[in-house]
């Protein structure tokens, strides 16, 4: 391991000052010039709940929204986004609860073995974000860049639209029908 | 605290207002019956079978557990036990494991199909600064494999590579970059051979077969595996037959495509232990096969089998990158990660293997199923994986559901230069399920028939024997075919729609866990075991070694112990990850998880259960058979005021001996006949499944569009119905992704073409029908609760569905998987060629006449539908073997009572010269046989 210089494959691209608001805060890491993004959120912001599928935007599990609009993440180059709000899975919760879309994924069996269900999460929230009422046809449009193997999509678009009725105040934001799921963040004994 | 003393209490903005109590929150009246609801629950007779006096209906009669039933959770939807680690973004699987000080591993992998390494030089990689550590085939010349029959795999080549992509040699580096760099600078002198990848040509001796098997090697052929069986009297066919089918397929291999690229972590622990972080559904086998590779004691390795991304057989084999990040680990002293592309998991694969399978099916006057008769030529890639197994399974599991007049079976498995071939979700099964399902439909055509009233009127009935010996318990494929029938309104549109719309039928069949383990051996070691453990908390922990790989296992097993124990399903916490910790499970494959893992869940829980009832009754000094099971309390049947807590029954039975401990194992009961082979396929109980499939077929362009899909599928009882139902249309989309656009294709020159999501066409949102889930629940009587598989057995009815749906489309049968637009559109022009029709939209939509038979088929399954409701109910108790429909008496075996009957396992001279195909496997000797002949 010594003398010869080191000749890169890749060209190995100076790092740089990367800031984002990431899920609320701001961070700011150094990353490469050419960092993909999903690399930055994975192995720099400590994002891990943003996950790797295919690195060609083909199964959407790296979904993550910049400034509300869901972009896949490993075609995104870091930099560009640089100084935007970034939200994964993990800024989905409204502070200690879980958002209404994470609550009905768990509740109508839109995840089974999780791996896409970050990317889906995401994609339907900035569908919720901005159209309440979607219809089935909207919903699916919203998810049709994520694959998903396990579910076959029927209990995910079930799960959006349970989420959109609470969004539209429709629904009580608790839906589950037995106490299996104590909540995942509790905020201490009661006074 | 003194009086200057300012505390400020920290923001509280988060306290919920929807009124859900929150554990943690609650204060318990002492000694408190733990959970987060401080009412008991009042017993919920819905979920109490009405044998029980509950409200929940019975048709298939009682189950053995119905007692222990509390009406706590069995029956009711569950959302999966860890789903809020899912949403959350905390779910942890194979690459988020990040170990301090880790470094990246990655694969040097071949570029060739077929190729001698004559030599391997690490130098100028061990030179690039940041390699930490570099690894070639002589550092593991130990092979493994998953069947302890046929180890053929190594860590890394040693000598030979057999397909693009075999691991040659592998490099840790501080960083992904560098890695990849010294990857490349690996320089491997190879020299290369003539490769094979049409698998006909497998069959054929040549000079270098890819692997050796010295005097077991056939002939110097690439056959890894061949069957022959044959049972009952075929020569007597020609005579009886009415209607006859022929029908030669062939189907492309197809990927998993689970979501979750492989990835493993390893790190040999201050102990010098290794701690092996992998997505593994099948733990258990990787964990004997590192200890073979990596020469150490099993015990000195903790396979941690982090959440798993998807499966489907996918993650199932030991594999070689398991075993390079432990040697790199090993070598560096470091935590190795290894994440794979997308494209490196092509290249391991273990898909549904491609093959060609050709179904003869005779009837005879009365529409009985006289002769049956498959060949199936697989084609199996560079390895054996699990094909020793999947070369029985595509023949023997379509025994069931008919009744047969005699069976006939020749297949292959042969060694290509591709990525392995192994085990996929439905296992051996779909590809010849698909072409006998599609041949019945025919046969039907033929017969002029219904093709479910010619299902309905050939079924076996509950407890009874397939004619190779399989003992099938409980049976509700009758109900699911009624089911179907009426949900999609079926007699209004058969043979009725216009052109370009169609509606199919189709059925399946599948193991229930497979009935012998794959290492097996002279200790009779149980197939799954459980332990419990409660300590003064209340909580229960549930240690079992089952892989939760979405199917939600973890929830099945929380399941059970709460109901035993009547306890909220939030008391009970499953440890499954760590096999230092987790009694020997052996893993999540052929759909055994839920079947044994919660039989033996439910045997530690009853332990438990007793203890707690002797402690009550010991408190309350009543006899312990009085007393009931209730949501956190124990009372007097008689006067539910007479009773303990929970947590004072427990806290007594602690008395002196501190946490309660238990343990439950489950063994298949002996099963099966004695011929060779007879154990493939041999299952504790089966599950049934018949879809119906509507399309929409653009006759113009040869798209296809399957609009609505009604799924029935017999799964004993649903414990989870949220997840069976989640399992049936997850099956319908993996079956509909084979049947219409899912493919490995291989160019002319072997090579892949499409490893990646965006060639290899997985049906998004937008290709899914809607589909109605249909629960069948035929209480099995030796499965938890009555229940059986319901996570695989759903996938084969939907692409001989969705294949006969296109024929009543367009009156046109194509066999050849998947149906791309393409093949369709060639089927098309030709029969409008062939009937001189210049529009596509004026082809004639497929019409049918019954004949007279079908009023005989009606008649027929009506006194069928008899025997089964009582068979099934155990009213009728006698024996019932394959062959009754035929004439024979079902208390003897058939051999005793028909001369002619046959039962073979081997083809005798007068037969070689007319085989299938794959029966030309048998045209070979193995090498131990030849005495010297070339």
């Amino acid at each position: 391991m010594v003398g010869e210089e080191h000749v890169p494959m890749i060209p190995s691209a100076p790092s740089k000052a990367w800031s984002a608001e990431v899920n609320g805060q701001f961070r700011e890491v150094l990353a490469p010039s050419n960092a993909i993004l999903l690399d930055v959120l994975r192995d720099k912001a400590g994002c891990l709940g943003v996950k790797r599928g295919c690195d060609m935007g083909t199964c959407g599990c790296c979904t993550v929204m910049i400034d509300g609009v869901p972009r896949l993440s490993c075609l995104t180059m870091a930099h560009e986004v640089s100084g935007r709000e970034i939200t994964t899975v993990e800024g989905l919760a409204n502070g200690s609860h879980l958002a209404p879309i994470q609550q009905c994924f768990a509740d109508h069996g839109g995840s089974q073995c999780g791996f896409c269900t970050p990317g889906f999460l995401v994609a339907s929230q900035a569908l919720l974000n901005n159209n309440p009422c979607p219809t089935e046809k909207e919903i699916a449009c919203a998810i049709e860049g994520n694959l998903c193997r396990c579910t076959g999509y029927q209990q995910i678009v079930q799960s959006i639209q349970a989420a959109a009725a609470i969004h539209r105040g429709e629904a009580d934001a608790v839906v589950s029908n037995n106490a299996a799921h104590s909540d995942p963040h509790p905020s201490g004994p009661e006074m | 605290m003194s009086k200057d003393y300012v505390q400020q209490a920290g923001m509280n903005k988060d306290v919920r207002v929807d009124g859900k109590r929150v554990a943690g929150k609650l204060r318990f009246n002492p000694p408190g019956s733990g959970g987060s609801r401080p009412e008991m629950a009042e017993r919920d007779l819905e979920f109490i079978p009405e044998l029980e006096g509950g409200n929940e209906p019975q048709p298939a009669g009682a189950h053995s557990h119905d007692s222990f039933r509390t009406g706590t959770t069995v029956g009711k939807r569950t959302p999966l036990v860890d789903a809020n680690a899912k949403v959350t973004g905390q779910a942890w699987y194979g690459d988020d494991i990040r170990l301090p000080n880790e470094i990246i591993g990655r694969i040097v992998r071949s570029p060739y199909h077929y190729a001698k390494v004559k030599s391997i030089d690490t130098t100028k990689a061990e030179e690039l600064p940041g390699v930490i550590a570099v690894s070639t085939g002589v550092d593991a010349p130990s092979k493994f494999g998953v069947l302890p029959v046929t180890k053929d795999e190594h860590a890394m080549a040693v000598e030979k590579v057999r397909h693009v992509g075999d691991l040659v040699a592998c490099v840790a580096a501080i960083d992904e970059e560098t890695a990849r760099q010294a990857a490349a600078l690996i320089e491997v002198e190879y020299e290369v051979l003539d490769a094979i990848h049409d698998p006909k040509k497998g069959l054929l001796d040549v000079d270098d077969p890819i692997h050796w098997r010295g005097p077991y090697h056939i002939g110097s052929t690439n056959v890894q595996k061949r069957v022959f069986q044959e049972f009952g009297d075929r020569e007597s066919l020609e005579d009886t037959t009415k209607a006859f089918h022929n029908g030669k397929w062939k189907f492309m291999g197809v990927n998993h495509g689970f979501t979750e690229p492989h990835a493993v972590v390893a790190h040999w622990d201050s102990n010098g232990r290794l701690q092996l972080y992998t997505p593994q559904q099948v733990p258990h086998y990787a964990h004997r096969a590192l200890a073979t590779v990596l020469e150490v004691p099993m015990h000195q390795i903790n396979v941690i089998r982090t959440f798993v991304g998807g499966g489907f057989g996918g993650k199932s084999d030991p594999f070689p990158h398991e075993m390079c990040a432990a040697i790199l680990a090993r070598k560096a002293g470091r935590p190795v990660r290894i994440t794979f592309d997308r494209e490196e998991v092509f290249w391991v694969n273990r898909g549904r293997h491609p093959s060609h399978i050709e179904v003869k099916i005779n009837a005879n006057d009365d529409a009985k199923i006289s002769g049956f008769e498959i060949d199936a030529l697989i084609d199996g890639g560079g390895f054996a994986s699990f094909g020793h197994v999947t070369s029985y399974y595509n023949g023997v599991l379509a025994t069931a559901p008919y009744e047969l007049g005699s069976f006939h079976y020749t297949g292959a498995r042969v060694w290509t230069n591709k990525p392995a071939s192994g085990a996929m979700r439905g296992h051996g099964a779909v590809n010849t399920r698909c072409a006998i399902e599609v041949g019945l439909d025919d046969i039907a055509e033929k017969l002029q028939v219904d093709p479910i009233d010619l299902r309905l009127a050939n079924l076996l009935p509950p407890h009874s024997k397939t004619i190779t010996g399989f003992r099938i318990t409980s049976n509700g494929m009758r109900q699911a075919l009624e089911r179907v029938r009426e949900g999609s309104n079926w007699d209004e549109k058969f043979r009725k729609l216009p052109i370009g719309k169609g509606i199919g039928i189709g059925c399946g069949f599948f193991i229930s866990g497979s009935g012998l383990p794959i290492h097996w051996d002279p200790h009779n070691f149980p197939h799954a075991t459980v332990h419990l453990q409660i300590d003064m908390d209340g909580g229960v922990t549930v240690h079992t070694g089952a892989a939760d790989i979405g199917q939600g296992s973890s929830t099945a097993v929380a399941q059970v112990v709460a109901e035993v124990l009547a306890l909220p399903l939030e008391m009970v916490h499953v440890r499954s990850h760590e096999s230092d910790t987790s009694p020997v499970d052996l893993g999540s494959y052929s759909s055994r998880v839920t079947f044994m893992n919660a039989n033996a869940a439910i045997g530690a829980a009853l332990e438990i259960r007793e203890k707690l009832l002797n402690a009550a009754g010991d408190i309350l000094d009543l006899p312990s058979d009085k007393l009931v099971l209730n949501d956190r309390r124990i009372y007097f049947k008689k006067d539910p005021t007479i009773g303990v807590s929970y947590l004072d029954a427990l806290h007594k039975s602690q008395e002196d001996i501190g946490a309660l401990i238990a343990s439950g194992a489950y063994r298949t009961p002996p099963m099966g006949g004695v011929h060779k082979g007879a154990a493939a396929g041999l299952a504790p109980a089966y599950s049934f499944s018949a879809y119906v499939a509507e399309v929409e077929v653009d006759v113009d362009t040869g798209l296809i569009k399957c609009t609505d899909v009604w799924a029935a599928h017999d799964c004993g009882k649903a414990l989870n119905p949220l997840a069976v139902e989640g399992q049936i249309i997850g099956s319908c989309h993996m079956g509909l992704g084979q049947v219409l656009s899912e493919q490995m294709v291989y160019g002319r020159t072997g090579h892949l073409q499409n490893p990646n999501f965006l060639e290899y066409k997985i049906p998004s949102v937008h290709e899914m029908p809607n589909v109605t889930p249909i629960i069948i629940e035929s209480c099995d009587p030796e499965g938890p609760f009555g229940a059986k598989e319901a996570g695989e057995g759903p996938l084969l009815p939907i692409l001989p569905a969705v294949v006969n749906a296109v024929y009543d489309a367009i009156g046109v049968r194509v066999n050849d998987l998947p149906l791309t637009p393409d093949k369709v559109w060639a089927a098309i022009s030709k029969k409008m060629n062939r009937e001189k029709i210049d529009d596509a939209r004026d082809l004639p939509a497929p019409r049918l006449d019954f004949s007279e038979l079908q009023k005989k088929l009606i008649k027929r399954s009506a006194e069928h539908k008899l025997r089964d409701s009582r068979r099934q109910r155990r009213e009728d108790e006698g024996p019932y073997l394959n062959g009754v429909l035929f004439g024979l008496d079902p208390t003897l075996p058939p051999e005793e009572q028909d001369e002619t009957w046959k039962i073979s396992v081997k083809p005798d001279s007068s037969q070689l010269d007319n085989l299938g195909l794959a029966g030309t496997a048998w045209t070979k000797k193995e090498q131990r046989h030849m005495e010297g002949e070339k």
